[in-house]
């Protein structure tokens, strides 16, 4: 794993992978040219416009979610690593028309940003897409606290969320019970 | 739940033996003793992790006597799950559009070779 599995591997993680029966090359490129990212990107329902797009390292992918109902949100994707045909990772949150970062628009607890690292590739023209996502904010301080405590943290690492959604099963079974 | 105390949540979540302290509070209350049990730590830092918990807003300990029990806080926890459950559907969703994105792109390319070899 790269250099940076420190900042994903403590997270509790939401993994979701597919193979899809297309090759690596036109994957790609409907991950990262706008017109492709539109036609499939987004809540359900929604039609995307990309305000910008520009696929570096610090760059943005700028789009606003137009629904039937006249409601609209702003999103934005913030690159942080893109190695080509391997690799995405990026922070994704809402923002405003400017391109500033904002809260959800509804009340639900979402985290401010969500850190995402998707992972492509290649087998019998076939491609698997590998995402993780895991809750961004307070994190790295907390790591480095728990780091400090004990050097052992990296092992027993690498949950996913199912574990994570196990305990909220159990937790909400009590509750119901 | 605010905004700030969402993040917490999810920071605390971060931790597996955090997650192993609020799977042993969902069969009821215990004592910071009781909950260091099972893991190979000491008391400090299963205190630490406590404190982490607490101040996330996923436990509560009570005022009563020095034991002061820990005890889960279910509210937020339900809403934590909410979002995962939201981020799911939204990939879930997108993929699917994606594999058929996907399908009618290759369609049309090979239509096209299919085309300029006519």
């Amino acid at each position: 794993m790269p250099a940076n599995k420190r900042a994903t591997a403590a997270d509790a993680a939401f993994v979701i992978t597919r193979v899809f029966d297309a090759p690596l090359s036109l994957t790609w490129k409907a991950w990262t040219e706008a017109d492709q990212l539109k036609a499939w990107w987004g809540p359900k329902g929604c039609t995307i416009e990309v305000a910008s797009l520009e696929l570096r390292p610090g760059g943005f992918f700028h789009f606003n979610m137009r629904f039937a109902n006249g409601q609209e949100w702003w999103g934005r994707f913030l690159y942080r690593e893109i190695a080509p045909r391997q690799r995405i990772v990026w922070l994704n949150s809402f923002s405003n028309p400017g391109c500033g970062i904002t809260r959800a628009p509804f009340a639900m607890a979402i985290p401010l940003e969500i850190l995402n690292d998707v992972t492509f590739a290649e087998r019998s023209c076939k491609t698997t897409v590998s995402l993780r996502a895991t809750p961004h904010g307070a994190t790295d301080e907390e790591i480095a606290t728990f780091k400090s405590m004990h050097g052992s943290l990296e092992q027993g690492y690498g949950s996913t969320l199912d574990q994570l959604a196990q305990v909220l099963a159990q937790v909400s079974a009590k509750v119901s019970g | 739940m605010q905004a700030d105390q969402i993040d917490r949540a999810f920071a605390a979540l971060a931790d597996p033996t955090r997650r192993g302290i609020l799977a042993r509070l969902s069969q009821g209350e215990a004592t910071v003793n009781e909950l260091a049990a099972p893991f190979d730590l000491t008391q400090p830092a299963i205190s630490k992790h406590i404190k982490v918990l607490e101040r996330a807003g996923l436990i509560s300990r009570g005022r009563v006597a020095q034991t002061r029990p820990c005890r889960l806080e279910t509210a937020p926890l339900q809403g934590l799950a909410e979002w995962i459950e939201a981020y799911r559907h939204l990939w879930e969703d997108s993929f699917e559009r994606l594999d058929a994105h996907l399908k009618s792109t290759q369609a049309a390319k090979r239509k096209g070779r299919k085309d300029a070899r006519k």
